[in-house]
C-alpha cells in the first residue's frame, strides 16, 4: 500500500508554493489596476474629482444626517438609555451598563457643551423640557454619522476602487437610509459606525503601504488603526469583530513575512513588535483609559454601585458604606458580599424553591434591598445573644448563625442537590431562632485582611463560610436561577473547593451596630486594574443574561436571517398621528444589492479555486492580490460582523447589521466594478459599463428618496405612508 | 494510487488470522466474564431496558435517541422470552426474582463490544500497519475499563461504537479500492450503511458524518487537482459518493423510523409530546368525529395548540395566593373538568332551542362556563401563581350556582387566520379547523398558557395565564370537542386531518432536537468535555451489597492515546512553520505517511470531541468512547510509524510492544472490579484511586474479602436460578407474538424524559 488516496494531490501545493518563493520581491510602485471610466487621461480632472467629489460628498452627508434633526422633541428610541447615562456624567454619579464608556462619555461631552445640567431623567417617549438643548446633542452625534461618508470615499480609494465604483460606494453609504435614520439620534451606533469606518480605512491605507514598510506612512497608518480599534472597542464590544478583521490581515502579513527566508531575523522581530505595539498595546491602553476616565468622572454613589466591589463602593463619595462599625460582633445587622467578578449580596426572599427541600429561597442579588440584610447570632450551644450583655466580636474559627432580618430564618444547608449546580448543595432559609438544627451552624474563616487582629471587619476582611457538620463552603458563581428564582444568582454550598476560590470569598458591605463606635473614616484604597477587571465581567454577565423572554412577544427584536433579507423594519417611536414617526429600515437596493454581492463574490470565488485547481491560469499575481484585499477582505469583514450575531443567545435588533452593512457595501462596490470591467468585453463593456453605473446611480438616490419619510420623520396618520409597505413584514 | 488491497479477514496472512483469532477469543472471555453481575438494573438500563417492555407492549413513547440500538436490544431480549412485564423503574431492582432474561439482552451490548476488537485489528492493518502494531491497538481497546463496562450494561454506547468503527474500516478499505472495481462499490456502499447505522443509534452518529465528510472533500479536491480524471469520470466519482453517502444513510435512518411506528401502535407515555394529529394515529386515542360548527350554548373542550399540555381545564381547588379563586390548568387527558359550555355576552337570555342555532362568529364576546363547578371563565389585574411576569395575568374560574357573571368573565374570540383551514373556517368557529385567541375584555391580555408547570397544588399540571405581550403561537386556541342539543346526527362532522408518516417523522424529530436541547440541568455524575481526555472524573453506575460498578477508564491508555494527540498536534505545528522557512521535510515517506494516516484519525478523534464543547446540555464520560477509539487509533498507527522509521530493530520493537501491552493489562486488572461488580477491600480501592477526583466510594467495599463471603453463596444460587428461568422462558415464548393486545393505561402522568438519572442524594431534612 504505497499510497493511500487520501495523500495523493498532497504535494503539489507545496511545489507550486517553491516557484512562487523562487520569484524576487520587488518593491513595486502602487500600480492603478482598473481604468477609471472617463477623463482619466486628463489627470488635472482626476486631481479636480480628488478635491471637490470628497467636499460634494461630505456636504450632502451633513445635510441628509441634519435635515430636520430637531423637529421630534420627544425622546426617541434608546435616547432614553443612552440620553441618561450622559446625564449620570454631567451628575458625576456611578451608574452600570453593558456597554463600554468611550460613547457615552462622548454623549455626555455633547450636553456638557450645550450647558445641559443632567437633571433631565430621559424617560422614554417623554418631550424634552426647554433647558435641554437635545438638538445640539443630536447635531454632535450626527456628526459623527455624517463624516462616515467622506471616510467611505477615502476608503474605497484605498482599495484601488475605480472613481466610478468610489462613488457608488459614497452613495451608498450616503443614501442608505438606516444609516442616515440611526445617526440622527442621540445613540452609540454613530460612534460605533464612525470608529469602525475608520478602522477599516486605516487598514486599507495601511495595505497600501504593504511595499514601504517602516516608512513614515507606515508607521502613520498603523498607530491610527490601532488608536480606532481603541476607539471602536471603547464603544461597544462589537468593534471586537472589526478587531477580529484586522487581525487576520495581521497574521496573514507575518506568515507571509515568516516564509521570506532573506528578511533578517532582527527585521522580522522588528515587524511583530511595531504591531504588538500599535495593535495590542495601544488599542489596550485607550480602552482601559476610557474606563480611567470614567471612575474619575464618576465619583459620586449612584445607582450602579451594587454592581461594584465593597472596596470600590467606598471610595465613592455619600456611599452609605463608609458609615459603618469596623469590628463586627454579635448582633451586628450586615450585608455580605460576594467578592467573585460579578458577585452580587447575600439575599433571601419569602419565595420557596419549587423542588428539592422546598424551603426559602437564597440567592445572590445585585440590587440594595432590605431582604440582604443579615444578623450575626451565636449558636444554640452557646449562650444567647444578650442586647446589654458584653460585645462579642466575632472572630476567625468563630461558630456563628446568620438570621435572614426580614424573615428570622436561619442560614441553612443540607445535602440535597442545588437546584442548578448538581453537585453542590442547597442553600435555603430554614426555621426561626429556635427550631432548627447544627446545620445553621457556620464557622467564619478569615482568609485575608489588612488588620492582623484575627477579628472580623467591615469591607477589609476576605470571609468564608464553612458550614459546621457538612464541612462544605458557602459559594454563588454567577449561575443564574430560573424564572422562579427570578433569574436571580445561585447561592451553594460546596463540599469540595479551594481557599483561593473566589466565589467562596465574602465580605461584610454595609454594617450597622448601635452598641460599636463608628469607624473612622479612612479609606481603602481600590486598585484600578481589580476594579476595571471586575467591571468588565460584570458587564460581561449582564450581557449574557440579555436573553429573550421565550414567551414574551417583542415586536422590536428581530433575527439575524432577517437582515441582510431586509425582512424586517423596527419602528423608533410610538406610531400614534400626532408624533414625528421614525423607521429604521435599509435602503433596499443597497441591503438586497449589497447580500446579492457577497453571494455572488462567494460563487466567483469558488469557481476560480476550482479552474485553478485544474491549472488555468486566469489572474497574475497582481491581480489576484486585488481580488482578494479589495474584494474578499471586505466580504470577510461582512461574515466577522455578520454571524457571531447567529451564534448569540441574547435579543438582537436590526440596528446590529449596520456595521456589517457598510462591508457588504464595499463588497457591493468590488464586485459590481468586477462584473462590468474585468468579466465584460468589448462593446458590452464600452456601452454597458457607464450605463449600469448611471443606473445605479439613479436607484440608489432615487430609492433613498422615495423612502426619505421614514429617516426624515413622518408627520401626520401612519396611513398615508402604506404605500412604502413593499412587503408584508414591514410595519410603517 | 496504483495498489488496491483488500484488508478482511480472509485476505490475511496466516500469522495475522491467528493473531485475529487470539485476540477476539480473549476478548470474549475479559468482556463478557460475568455478565449476569450484577444481577438488578443498572445505571441506564433503566431507560434502554424500560424502551424495550415499551416496544414489547407496543406503547408509544418518547426518546431522544433514534430507535436502532434500541430495536436491536429489544429484538433480543424478545428473542429470549422477555414478555415485557418489567419495568426497569429504579436502579438496583432486582432482575432474576422477576425472571428477566437480562442477560440475553445484555449479551448484544456485550458481544458488539467484542466485535469493535477484531475490527480496530482489520482496520489499523488496512492503514498499512505491522501485526504488533495493530495487535497492540486492539489490545487496548480490549483492555479498556471504560469500554468493557459500557458494553456490559443495557445501554447504547456499545452499539455506537461498534457501527462508528465499522464505518472506520469501509472508509479505509474504499480509500485503498482503485476506482469504480467492484470492492470499491462495495466499501463505499458499506461506509454509507454504518453511517446510517451510526446515526440511527445516536445522533452522535452525525460527527461520524461529518468526519468521512471532511475525507470526502479532500478526495474530491485531490480527483479535482488530478488532470487525468476527466470532468466525466469525476462526475462519476460525485454521483456515487453522494448516493452511497448520502441518499444511503438517509434512507437507512428514516428505514429505522418505519419500524419504529410500526411497533408502537399503542398509546403510551410518549404521546405528551405529540401533537394531537399524532396521537390521533395511535390506537384507541382516535377521536369520534365531532360536529363542525360551533355555535352558543354548545358544549366544547378547548385544546391549546403550541404546547401539548392538553386541555383548558378547571376542578375544584383553589390558588393558595394571588385572587385564592378556583385554579384553571391545562390537563393531558380526557376529563369531564375539560367541558365549558359557551355563553352570549350580548344575547344572553334568548333561547336558541327557539330561534335556531347561533353560530359562533369572528368577534363574538362570549363567556365559557364550567360545566361541573359552575363558574365562568375570569381574568383580573393579578399576576400568575408562577410566572410573576408584569404582562401576564392570573387566570382564575369564579362564580356561584345563579350568578350572572361579571365584565371580567368576557373574553372576544378572535380567529387567526394564518393558522386556521382557508374557507369557511375563517368566518365561523369550527372545532379542530378554527384556531383563534381568547381576548379578555377588560385588560386586552389573551388567554396563554406556556411549558410552565404549576406546583404540587396544582398538580404540575401546566400553568394558564393571561398575556398581554404573549408570543402568538402561544395564545392559540382551538376546539377538540363540540356537542350542541340543536345539532343532530345528521350534522357537518369533522376530525383530524391523517398524517402522512413523513409529517410523523419530521414531527418527532423536531420534538427530540428540542427535548436533548431541553437537557441542560446539571447532573450529579456530568462532566464537561475538558475533562474527559485526561480522566478527571467518571460515573457511578449502581452500588448495592458493598459492590459497586463505576465507569472509569484505564488511565495508562487514556493518557498514552491523549499524549499521542499532543505529539501530533506539536509535529503538524513543526511542520508547518518548518515548511514556511522552505524546509522540505514533507519529502520523506514517513513523515507524510504520518501526516496523512494518523492526521485522518486525529481528525476524527477532534471531530467527536470538540462538537461536545459547544453543547449545552448534560454530558458524561462515556460521550467520549468514540473519541477515544480514534485517538487510540491515531496512537497504533503513530506507534506502528515510529518503529519502522526511528525505532527499527526488531526486538526492541517487540520489547516496546509488550511493555505497553503489560502496563496496559495491568492497571485494566487494578481497577476491574469496578467493572464487574466484584469483591474489592477497602484498602485496595484507596490504593488504587490515583486521583482524588475520582469519586467511587472505597467505604462501601468491605475492608476484607472474607466477610463478602457470607454473601457470595447467595449470590451464586441466584444466578444459578437466573439461568434456569431464562431458559424456561426462551422455551416457552418462541411463539409468542410481538403485539399482543394489551389493554392500554389511561391516565398515567406525563414522565419528564431525564436521560441519565441516578438518585444521588438523600433527603435529610424535615421541617
Amino acid at each position: 500500500m504505497s499510497s493511500t488516496g487520501v495523500n495523493g494531490g498532497a504535494t503539489k501545493p507545496r511545489q507550486r508554493k517553491a516557484t512562487k518563493e523562487a520569484v524576487p520581491v520587488e518593491q513595486v510602485e502602487e500600480v492603478k489596476v482598473h481604468s477609471s471610466t472617463t477623463g482619466e487621461d486628463e489627470p488635472s480632472l482626476e486631481t479636480l474629482e480628488k478635491i471637490f467629489a470628497p467636499l460634494l460628498f461630505t456636504v450632502l452627508a451633513f445635510m441628509t444626517r441634519m435635515y430636520k434633526i430637531g423637529v421630534s422633541d420627544i425622546v426617541t428610541w434608546d435616547e432614553a438609555h443612552f440620553g441618561k447615562f450622559g446625564s449620570h456624567y454631567l451628575k458625576r454619579e456611578f451608574y452600570f451598563d453593558v456597554h463600554p464608556p468611550l460613547g457615552k462619555m462622548l454623549v455626555g461631552l455633547s450636553g456638557y457643551l450645550c450647558g445641559y445640567n443632567g437633571s433631565f431623567e430621559f424617560k422614554s417617549g417623554e418631550k424634552y423640557p426647554e433647558e435641554v438643548n437635545y438638538t445640539f446633542m443630536r447635531v454632535f452625534n450626527a456628526t459623527f454619522g455624517a463624516l462616515c461618508v467622506p471616510i467611505a470615499y477615502y476608503t474605497a480609494k484605498s482599495l484601488r476602487f475605480s472613481t466610478a465604483a468610489t462613488w457608488l460606494v459614497t452613495l451608498m453609504v450616503l443614501c442608505e437610509n438606516s444609516y442616515a435614520t440611526i445617526s440622527r439620534f442621540i445613540l452609540l451606533d454613530s460612534m460605533l459606525m464612525f470608529f469602525t469606518f475608520t478602522t477599516f480605512l486605516g487598514l486599507a491605507k495601511l495595505h497600501t503601504y504593504r511595499n514601504q514598510q517602516f516608512s513614515k506612512g507606515w508607521y502613520f497608518w498603523m498607530t491610527f488603526t490601532g488608536v480606532n480599534i481603541g476607539c471602536v472597542t471603547s464603544v461597544k464590544w462589537v468593534g471586537m469583530l472589526t478587531t477580529a478583521l484586522v487581525g487576520i490581515y495581521t497574521i496573514q502579513e507575518l506568515w507571509e513575512k515568516f516564509g521570506d527566508l532573506r528578511m533578517p531575523f532582527t527585521t522580522y522581530m522588528k515587524h511583530w513588535a511595531v504591531r504588538v505595539v500599535c495593535l495590542i498595546v495601544i488599542p489596550m491602553a485607550i480602552y482601559m483609559l476610557s474606563f480611567k476616565v470614567h471612575f474619575l468622572i464618576l465619583e459620586n454613589s449612584g445607582p450602579g454601585d451594587a454592581q461594584m466591589s465593597s472596596l470600590f463602593q467606598a471610595n465613592l463619595k455619600n456611599s452609605p458604606l463608609t458609615k459603618g462599625p469596623l469590628d463586627v460582633a454579635m448582633g451586628s445587622k450586615v450585608t455580605i458580599k460576594n467578592m467573585g467578578y460579578g458577585g452580587g449580596l447575600l439575599h433571601s426572599h419569602v419565595q420557596t424553591y419549587p423542588e428539592g427541600s422546598e424551603q426559602q429561597q437564597v440567592t445572590c442579588y445585585h440590587h440594595k434591598d432590605t431582604n440582604n440584610d443579615w444578623v450575626f447570632i451565636p449558636i444554640r450551644t452557646d449562650p444567647p445573644y444578650d442586647h446589654k450583655g458584653d460585645i462579642r466580636y466575632v472572630s476567625s474559627g468563630d461558630r456563628v448563625r446568620l438570621i435572614h432580618d426580614m424573615t428570622g430564618r436561619n442560614l441553612h444547608t443540607h445535602k440535597i442537590a442545588a437546584p442548578v449546580t448538581k453537585h453542590q448543595w442547597e442553600v435555603s432559609c430554614y426555621g426561626n431562632d429556635t427550631i432548627g438544627d447544627e446545620k445553621d451552624n457556620w464557622i467564619v474563616e478569615v482568609v485575608k485582611d489588612t488588620h492582623k487582629d484575627g477579628k472580623v471587619h467591615t469591607l477589609t476582611s476576605t470571609l468564608r463560610f464553612r458550614n459546621e457538620p457538612l464541612g462544605c463552603y458557602l459559594r454563588a458563581a454567577n449561575v443564574a436561577l430560573p424564572q422562579w428564582g427570578f433569574k436571580q444568582v445561585e447561592v451553594t454550598c460546596a463540599p469540595d473547593t479551594v481557599v483561593w476560590d473566589r466565589f467562596t470569598h465574602w465580605n461584610i458591605e454595609q454594617h450597622t451596630n448601635d452598641r460599636l463606635p463608628p469607624a473612622d473614616t479612612r479609606s481603602y484604597r481600590s486598585p484600578f486594574l481589580r476594579d476595571f477587571v471586575h467591571l468588565n465581567v460584570a458587564m460581561m454577565t449582564s450581557n449574557n443574561a440579555l436573553v429573550p423572554d421565550p414567551d414574551k412577544r417583542d415586536d422590536l427584536a428581530s433575527r439575524p436571517w432577517q437582515w441582510p433579507l431586509l425582512n424586517v423594519g423596527l419602528r423608533m417611536c410610538g406610531w400614534g398621528d400626532e408624533s414625528v414617526k421614525y423607521y429604521l429600515l435599509g435602503n433596499p437596493v443597497v441591503v438586497w444589492g449589497s447580500t446579492l454581492s457577497v453571494v455572488v463574490l462567494a460563487l466567483l470565488t469558488f469557481v476560480y479555486i476550482c479552474r485553478w485547481r485544474r491549472q488555468y491560469k486566469d489572474m497574475t499575481g497582481e491581480q489576484v492580490e486585488y481580488y482578494v484585499y479589495s474584494g474578499i477582505y471586505p466580504a470577510l469583514g461582512w461574515a466577522l460582523h455578520y454571524f457571531p450575531f447567529i451564534l448569540m443567545a441574547r435579543v438582537t435588533y436590526v440596528h446590529h447589521y449596520l456595521p456589517a452593512l457598510y462591508f457588504a457595501i464595499m463588497t457591493f462596490g468590488f464586485v459590481f466594478d468586477y462584473v462590468t470591467s474585468t468579466l465584460m468585453s468589448g462593446r458590452a463593456k464600452k456601452y454597458g459599463r457607464p450605463v449600469a453605473y448611471l443606473a445605479m446611480y439613479a436607484v440608489v438616490v432615487g430609492l433613498f428618496w422615495e423612502f426619505s419619510p421614514i429617516s426624515f420623520g413622518m408627520t401626520g396618520s401612519h396611513e398615508q405612508y402604506g404605500y412604502l409597505n413593499w412587503l408584508s413584514t414591514w410595519t410603517i | 494510487m496504483a495498489s488496491s488491497s483488500v484488508t478482511r479477514f480472509s485476505t490475511l496472512p496466516l500469522k495475522d488470522k491467528a493473531a485475529v483469532a487470539t485476540i477476539t477469543g480473549l476478548a470474549m472471555l475479559v468482556r463478557l466474564y460475568k455478565i449476569w453481575q450484577p444481577s438488578s438494573v443498572v445505571f441506564d438500563e433503566v431507560h434502554f431496558g424500560g424502551f424495550a417492555t415499551k416496544y414489547i407492549k407496543g406503547r408509544y413513547f418518547m426518546d431522544v435517541h433514534p430507535p436502532l440500538a434500541k430495536l436491536l436490544i429489544t429484538l433480543t431480549g424478545w428473542l429470549a422470552g422477555f414478555d415485557g412485564n418489567f419495568d426497569f423503574k429504579d436502579i438496583g431492582k432486582d432482575y432474576v426474582s422477576a425472571g428477566v432474561p437480562y442477560v440475553a439482552m445484555r449479551l448484544l451490548p456485550g458481544l458488539l463490544g467484542v466485535l469493535v476488537i477484531p475490527l480496530c485489528f482489520l482496520t489499523l492493518k488496512a492503514y498499512g500497519c505491522s501485526r504488533l502494531s495493530a495487535s497492540l491497538g486492539s489490545l487496548i481497546i480490549l483492555f479498556d475499563n471504560a469500554l468493557a463496562t459500557q458494553s456490559r450494561f443495557i445501554l447504547l454506547d456499545s452499539p455506537l461504537l461498534f457501527f462508528t468503527a465499522l464505518t472506520a474500516y469501509a472508509w479505509i478499505n474504499f480509500q485503498n479500492q482503485i476506482a469504480f472495481t467492484r470492492n470499491w462499490y462495495w466499501y463505499l456502499l458499506l461506509t454509507g450503511l454504518g453511517l446510517g447505522a451510526t446515526v440511527s443509534v445516536k445522533w452522535v452518529g452525525l460527527f461520524t458524518i461529518a468526519w468521512i465528510g471532511v475525507g470526502t472533500l479532500i478526495d474530491l479536491w485531490d480527483l479535482l487537482g488530478d488532470l487525468k480524471v476527466t470532468p466525466k469520470q469525476y462526475v462519476k466519482h460525485f454521483f456515487w459518493r453522494s448516493i452511497f453517502l448520502i441518499a444511503v444513510p438517509v434512507l437507512f435512518y428514516v428505514g429505522m423510523f418505519v419500524i419504529h411506528f410500526t411497533c408502537l401502535v399503542n398509546p403510551g407515555d410518549g404521546d405528551g409530546f405529540m401533537s394531537s394529529e399524532f396521537q390521533n394515529t395511535l390506537n384507541n386515542k382516535g377521536m369520534a368525529d365531532t360536529p363542525a360548527n360551533v355555535a352558543v350554548g354548545s358544549q366544547i373542550t378547548i385544546r391549546h395548540l403550541n404546547t401539548q399540555g392538553g386541555y383548558l381545564h378547571s376542578h375544584d381547588h383553589l390558588y393558595p395566593g394571588g385572587s385564592q379563586q378556583q385554579q384553571i390548568t391545562l390537563y393531558p387527558h380526557k376529563d369531564n373538568n375539560n367541558i365549558w359550555v359557551i355563553e352570549n355576552v350580548t344575547e344572553s337570555d334568548v333561547d336558541y332551542r327557539e330561534t335556531g342555532p347561533r353560530y359562533l362568529r369572528d368577534g363574538d364576546w362570549i363567556r365559557l362556563k364550567h360545566v361541573t363547578t359552575s363558574r365562568r371563565l375570569h381574568s383580573h389585574d393579578l399576576r400568575p401563581p408562577v410566572t410573576e411576569a408584569d404582562w401576564q395575568n392570573e387566570v382564575s374560574c369564579y362564580g356561584y350556582e345563579g350568578f350572572g357573571g361579571d365584565a371580567n368573565d368576557n373574553f372576544r374570540v378572535e380567529i387567526v387566520e394564518s393558522k386556521t383551514a382557508p374557507g369557511k373556517a375563517r368566518e365561523q368557529v369550527r372545532a379542530i379547523e378554527t384556531k383563534f385567541r381568547l381576548i379578555h375584555q377588560m385588560t386586552g391580555c389573551a388567554l396563554f398558557s406556556h411549558k410552565i408547570k404549576l406546583p404540587s397544588w396544582g398538580f404540575e399540571q401546566q400553568e394558564v395565564t393571561c398575556a398581554k405581550q404573549g408570543t402568538l403561537p402561544n395564545s392559540i386556541w382551538y376546539i377538540e370537542y363540540n356537542e350542541h342539543p340543536l345539532l343532530g346526527e345528521d350534522a357537518d362532522k369533522v376530525n383530524y386531518p391523517k398524517i402522512s408518516f413523513m409529517q410523523k417523522f419530521l414531527e418527532l424529530q423536531k420534538v427530540m432536537w428540542d427535548t436533548n436541547n431541553g437537557l441542560v440541568a446539571s447532573h450529579a455524575w456530568d462532566s464537561r468535555p475538558e475533562s474527559w481526555p485526561w480522566l478527571r472524573r467518571g460515573i457511578n453506575f449502581w452500588t448495592k451489597d458493598h459492590r459497586q460498578v463505576y465507569l472509569i477508564g484505564n488511565f495508562f491508555t487514556w493518557w498514552l492515546s491523549s499524549f499521542a494527540i499532543v505529539v501530533y498536534g506539536a509535529f503538524v505545528v513543526i511542520l508547518v512553520l518548518r515548511w514556511q522557512r522552505g524546509y522540505p521535510d514533507y519529502s520523506k515517506e514517513a513523515v507524510k505517511t504520518y501526516s496523512w494516516k494518523v492526521g485522518y484519525n486525529v481528525a476524527g478523534w477532534a471531530l467527536h470531541y470538540f462538537p461536545f464543547f459547544l453543547m449545552q446540555r448534560q454530558l458524561f464520560l462515556h460521550h467520549y468512547l468514540p473519541a477515544f477509539y480514534f485517538a487510540v487509533l491515531a496512537f497504533s498507527i503513530g506507534f506502528d510509524i515510529f518503529c519502522k522509521s526511528v525505532m527499527k530493530k526488531k526486538a526492541l520493537v517487540v520489547v516496546t510492544g509488550v511493555l505497553l501491552i503489560f502496563c496496559t493489562v495491568s492497571v485494566f486488572v487494578s481497577l476491574s472490579p469496578l467493572i464487574y461488580g466484584e469483591k474489592w477491600t477497602r484498602a485496595e480501592c484507596q490504593r488504587y484511586r490515583l486521583l482524588p477526583h475520582w469519586d467511587f466510594d472505597c467505604n462501601s467495599f468491605h475492608t476484607d474479602l472474607s466477610m463478602y463471603d457470607g454473601e457470595g453463596g447467595s449470590g451464586k444460587s441466584r444466578i444459578a436460578e437466573a439461568f434456569e428461568s431464562a431458559a424456561a422462558k426462551l422455551s416457552a415464548s418462541n411463539s409468542e407474538s410481538l403485539h399482543e393486545a394489551e389493554e392500554t393505561p389511561v391516565g398515567g402522568g406525563k414522565e419528564e424524559v431525564g436521560e441519565e438519572y441516578v438518585q444521588v442524594f438523600e433527603e435529610h431534612d424535615e421541617l
